[in-house]
């Protein structure tokens, strides 16, 4: 196998009595992006932190390109960080700062003019060299952050919600971009977000943290389509999540309260409480009548995303469904109109 | 963001108090002075002829000049002193101290002793350095000294501890305000950049303090040049700088030689503060 870029080991930091990271293990492969994806205070800042050397963490290992780093500072490891308000110098001009990391690395003043041009032209920031990063707009100092962190071509760049702090309009490009240097560079990025549009659309690896650990890692599908636990299946988006009492159902399949689906992994204890999860597009108004699972509905509202159609249902007991149609098609219930709505028993996720 | 426009009536009224405040207090005062100190004729009237022999005086005199010399080193000590040990001072309490109530025991263990005069705080050296002082008794009871050393007072050994122990603050407070304007992230991201801890303070947080560090040397050039007070309890009658001077003619009713002396300390602070200012311009700072 191909040497990993890093490799996380049971990684644990504590503030106090407060436990910020537990039991965090990862491998990332040589070039992968991946996503560290969680609410605030999920310790995905404190987990980037720790691989960046800024934190030291209580116990565990870390590994960058195979070197254990563990306790070394952060101008011993091979990382960049790129910061959520860029941490430009303000007394640096551009030219400066792009060329600060390989200045610290004493290189040869010559080939820093070379290579600092070289780098802000690709970046398109050629024009700013001489500048001061107050006078840049947002855009630009991400790019200059970028630059500056890039130069070095690092093993692995580390961002802490590096366009958090960009305008709305300007992410998507600024997302479309990171990817292709991403690519191009080879550098493995880990990414640190709470917007799991950005973590989906751009991560190889997605890793969903919450209270310090890890729920689930895999590719943005295994995440969306078979979300391991009742918090990773709420929290990203498109997810119907039922509980009930568990029964097996022979054959495979087994039940969580009146609806049937496979049994998955290892199978909780018979009448123990658990949950699944059905995505709202694999919903369907009128089911045929050989689907197992259906349930009454009443529509409170449908919400229009141009390529979706979202239904916000109340069943039976209360709990609000999501139903999602292709926006193209017309629309099949108006707002207060009682239906049925059912799903295949295969499409349902057991979680753990 | 101030809703009153820069420049308009209302905004040169709202100065007004303060305006008129100063110009009695200290533009009037200070024409008044200089205006004494070319006062010539025997007598002191404000129908002297005007004169330049006040300054010719002084100027011809070695001894005098001497003294111009004398308080400029002493002020320039001072600023070396107190700008390393302030510095140091501001950023241990700022980046070194993580207990925020240690923090605020220390700064207010550092504060505190300027609620009194600085007359007090000058006197109340002389207890300390004295040669049965509490500096020579701990020096003996150490054993780190024979006998009492008495170069602590009455000396300019001794003017210049004290005087370190009132103006450090005075150069410690602005830096310590321009560290805490540093985002911390500013110092890791250098780190991130391979740049080591000296490396980090030296090309990043250094830098970005300058202004307080300028402002502090100012603090403190000013303070040392119109020190009397700490000069003339512990350097007892033996040491003079231009700012006792002042007072000597003073004492003596030799008002015109006394507005001379003090018109030349004006200029010397004046000059010193231009030179701060082309280093930083104070004035930008906080903008």
């Amino acid at each position: 196998m191909a040497q990993l870029d890093l490799e996380i080991r049971s990684l644990r930091k504590r503030y106090g009595g407060f436990t910020a990271v537990d039991d965090v293990s990862l491998q990332v492969g040589q070039g992968q992006f991946v996503c560290l994806l969680g609410p605030s205070g999920c310790g995905k800042t404190t987990t980037l932190r720790c691989i960046a050397g800024l934190e030291e963490p209580d116990d565990g290992e870390i590994l960058i390109g195979g070197r254990q780093v563990t306790h070394d500072p952060p101008w011993q490891r091979d990382i960049a960080m790129m910061f959520q308000d860029f941490a430009l110098f303000p007394h640096m001009s551009i030219a400066r700062q792009v060329g600060f990391g390989l200045e610290m690395l004493k290189r040869p003043k010559a080939e820093i003019r070379k290579r600092v041009a070289e780098v802000l032209a690709a970046f398109e920031i050629g024009g700013l060299a001489e500048r001061r990063p107050a006078s840049l707009s947002g855009g630009q100092r991400q790019r200059v952050a970028l630059a500056r962190a890039m130069i070095t071509e690092p093993r692995i760049l580390l961002l802490d919600e590096p366009i958090g702090a960009l305008d709305y309009s300007l992410r998507e490009t600024v997302m479309l971009e990171l990817k292709q240097v991403q690519r191009r560079s080879g550098i493995s990025f880990i990414w640190v977000t709470h917007d799991q549009n950005e973590a989906f659309s751009l991560g190889d690896l997605v890793v969903v943290m919450n209270h310090a650990r890890i729920e689930q890692q895999g590719t943005p599908q295994e995440i969306l389509q078979r979300p391991r636990t009742p918090f990773v299946a709420g929290f990203v988006q498109g997810n119907n999540v039922f509980r009930g009492r568990y029964t097996a159902a022979g054959a495979g399949h087994a039940r969580v309260g009146a609806y049937l689906l496979p049994a998955g992994g290892p199978p909780p204890a018979e009448g123990a409480e658990a949950s699944f999860s059905i995505r709202a597009e694999l919903l369907r108004f009128n089911p045929p009548a050989d689907w197992p699972n259906r349930l009454a509905a009443r529509c409170l509202t449908v919400e229009y995303f141009g390529s979706i159609r979202r239904y916000i249902l109340q069943g039976p007991d209360g709990a609000l469904l999501k139903l999602d149609q292709f926006g193209a098609e017309p629309a099949t219930i108006g707002v207060g109109e009682e239906t049925v709505l059912g799903w295949r028993a295969a499409d349902a996720v057991l979680h753990a | 963001m101030s809703t009153i426009p820069l420049r308009s009536p209302r905004a040169y009224l709202l100065a007004l108090p303060a305006a008129a405040w100063m110009l009695t207090a200290v533009v009037a005062p200070t024409l008044l002075i200089l205006w004494v100190s070319f006062w010539g004729g025997r007598a002191f009237s404000t129908a002297s002829p005007l004169t330049t022999q006040n300054y010719e005086r002084f100027l011809s005199n070695a001894t005098y000049l001497q003294l111009v010399l004398d308080s400029l080193k002493q002020a320039a000590l001072l600023m070396l002193l107190c700008g390393v040990l302030g510095y140091c001072i501001a950023y241990f309490l700022s980046m070194k101290l993580r207990n925020p109530r240690w923090r605020t025991a220390l700064l207010l263990a550092f504060i505190i002793p300027f609620w009194t005069s600085a007359l007090i705080r000058a006197i109340a050296w002389v207890p300390f350095l004295g040669v049965n002082g509490v500096i020579n008794q701990a020096l003996l009871w150490l054993g780190l000294a024979d006998q009492p050393v008495e170069v602590f007072l009455y000396s300019r050994t001794g003017i210049s501890m004290a005087q370190l122990s009132l103006y450090t603050l005075m150069a410690s407070g602005p830096v310590m305000y321009m560290l805490a304007q540093i985002p911390p992230a500013l110092r890791e991201a250098a780190m991130t950049l391979k740049a080591p801890p000296l490396v980090v303070f030296w090309r990043v947080v250094f830098p970005l303090t300058l202004p307080g560090v300028v402002i502090g040397q100012v603090l403190v050039f000013l303070n040392v040049m119109a020190d009397f007070a700490t000069v003339a309890t512990i350097g007892g009658n033996k040491i003079a700088l231009l700012a006792n001077l002042v007072l000597n003619f003073y004492e003596g009713s030799q008002i015109r030689a006394a507005a001379v002396v003090a018109v030349l300390l004006m200029l010397c602070m004046l000059a010193g503060v231009a030179a701060a200012l082309r280093v930083v311009d104070i004035r930008r700072l906080g903008a």
